[in-house]
């Protein structure tokens, strides 16, 4: 028998370091921290001190969420976690976490490999889990630690990210539909060069050559082993992509637009959602924003603007939103998300 | 034109009655980098609704080597 599906309750945590424009306006004199604000929407970044990993992030994000009562570890009986900066190659992270947070051996854990639309992705595979009969109550982790990849002269990304994680218990429930879902996805990995790190892998292992910097044409110091971002290529990919999968999904939902109360894209920064906001002439109060002080968290930017939504009071009667995940891959998801209320 | 002139001229930092074709990208307030060229791929795209591809825009010297590339997208 099939099992319905439905967000249990969400909680985040962002790391106590903070990188403000005033600390970057002191290392890149041509973009004063008025100019970076205007542009990006964020005025300060979470970054994780030191030794503090993506599994130390998801770690405090899902005690965060069990000290609210509603979902016990106990409960639990499968770990997704959803991480580009895992604490070691090998092993799994999510398997360390099943022991650190006292989740029952008899649990399945694992880890999933993307970035900006891993929440989504998450999300669908949580809900087949669920569906099949395979688990009940899965802890859905988010975290990543980019700034760890990023090259403190590389404004290009610099700017942009933040580090942070978000637990949610996606749960079996009696309701007769599903709360997640349908979902339409896309993958092009042509574009995999265009958001990379180039090397640290098998294809390309860290070495005193790839550890070489250099300045790009816009002078930014990066090396192979950091963090490289094409903005050109991936704002014309999301503005391409985006509208597209908005619309694939209404078709595949049976559903208008008028019909959507919520779009919660992935926040990227304040620049890219306003053009794609305003190629969608989606109304900036039906298009939640949540960057300003926790930045570009890579896949936790979609549960942290939720769990705002649900601060904000947003969410207190029956809502359907469309969550919208795309990005490093490139990769990219949507599907309907229907909060319940009070 | 306009709407665009009145774009680029934000994304240059310049007044919108000194854009014109001549207007050279790399004598502006803002420097012509990654993210104004970013901006201006948003904005053309916007304006035009075509998108014009990253590292040709990176190598334009003058506003009117954007909209020459504007006018050869919207014909092709």
């Amino acid at each position: 028998m099939a099992h319905a599906v439905k967000i249990a309750d969400i909680a985040e945590f962002i790391p106590e370091g903070r990188l403000s424009n005033q600390d970057l306006e002191a290392l890149f004199p041509s973009w004063p921290a008025s100019k970076i604000y205007e542009k990006t929407g964020i005025q300060t970044r979470g970054i994780a001190a030191p030794g503090q990993t993506a599994g130390d992030l998801a770690q405090a994000a899902a005690q965060a969420m069990f000290a609210k009562g509603k979902v016990r570890p106990e409960d639990v009986d499968f770990v997704i976690l959803c991480t580009q900066a895992p604490d070691h190659v090998l092993p799994t992270t999510a398997c360390i976490l099943q022991h650190r947070l006292g989740i029952p051996t008899s649990a399945g854990a694992l880890d999933v490999n993307l970035g900006c639309s891993g929440y989504v992705y998450c999300l669908s595979l949580a809900k087949g889990l669920i569906e099949s009969g395979s688990a009940k109550c899965i802890l859905l982790l988010t975290a990543d630690t980019y700034s760890k990849y990023i090259h403190p002269l590389d404004k290009s990304v610099r700017t942009l990210f933040g580090d942070g994680a978000t637990a949610s218990a996606v749960v079996a429930t009696d309701a007769e539909r599903s709360a997640i879902g349908p979902f339409v996805f896309g993958t092009d990995g042509s574009g995999a060069n265009h958001l990379i790190v180039p090397a640290g892998g098998f294809r390309r292992p860290a070495c005193a050559e790839s550890a070489a910097e250099f300045s790009d044409g816009s002078d930014n110091v990066r090396s192979a082993n950091n963090l490289y971002m094409n903005g050109a290529e991936v704002m014309a990919f999301t503005l391409r992509e985006v509208p597209r999968t908005v619309d694939k999904l209404l078709d595949k939902a049976g559903l208008a637009r008028d019909q959507i109360d919520y779009f919660v894209l992935h926040q990227a920064n304040r620049f890219m959602l306003e053009a794609l906001r305003k190629k969608m002439k989606i109304p900036s109060e039906q298009m939640p924003v949540r960057i300003e002080y926790v930045g570009n968290t890579v896949s936790s930017t979609i549960p942290l603007t939720l769990i705002s939504m649900f601060q904000q009071g947003l969410l207190e009667t029956e809502k359907r939103l469309m969550l919208v995940g795309f990005g490093v891959g490139l990769s990219w998801s949507a599907c309907i998300l229907t909060i319940q209320g009070k | 034109m306009s709407e665009f002139h009145k774009g680029i001229a934000e994304i240059l930092e310049i007044d919108e009655t000194a854009v014109n074709s001549a207007t050279d990208l790399h004598a502006c307030d803002a420097e012509w980098d990654s993210l104004a060229v970013v901006s201006t791929i948003a904005l053309i795209d916007d304006c035009f609704n075509v998108m014009l591809d990253g590292q040709s825009l990176t190598n334009c010297k003058t506003v009117g080597d954007i909209e020459a590339m504007i006018e050869a997208a919207r014909k092709a």
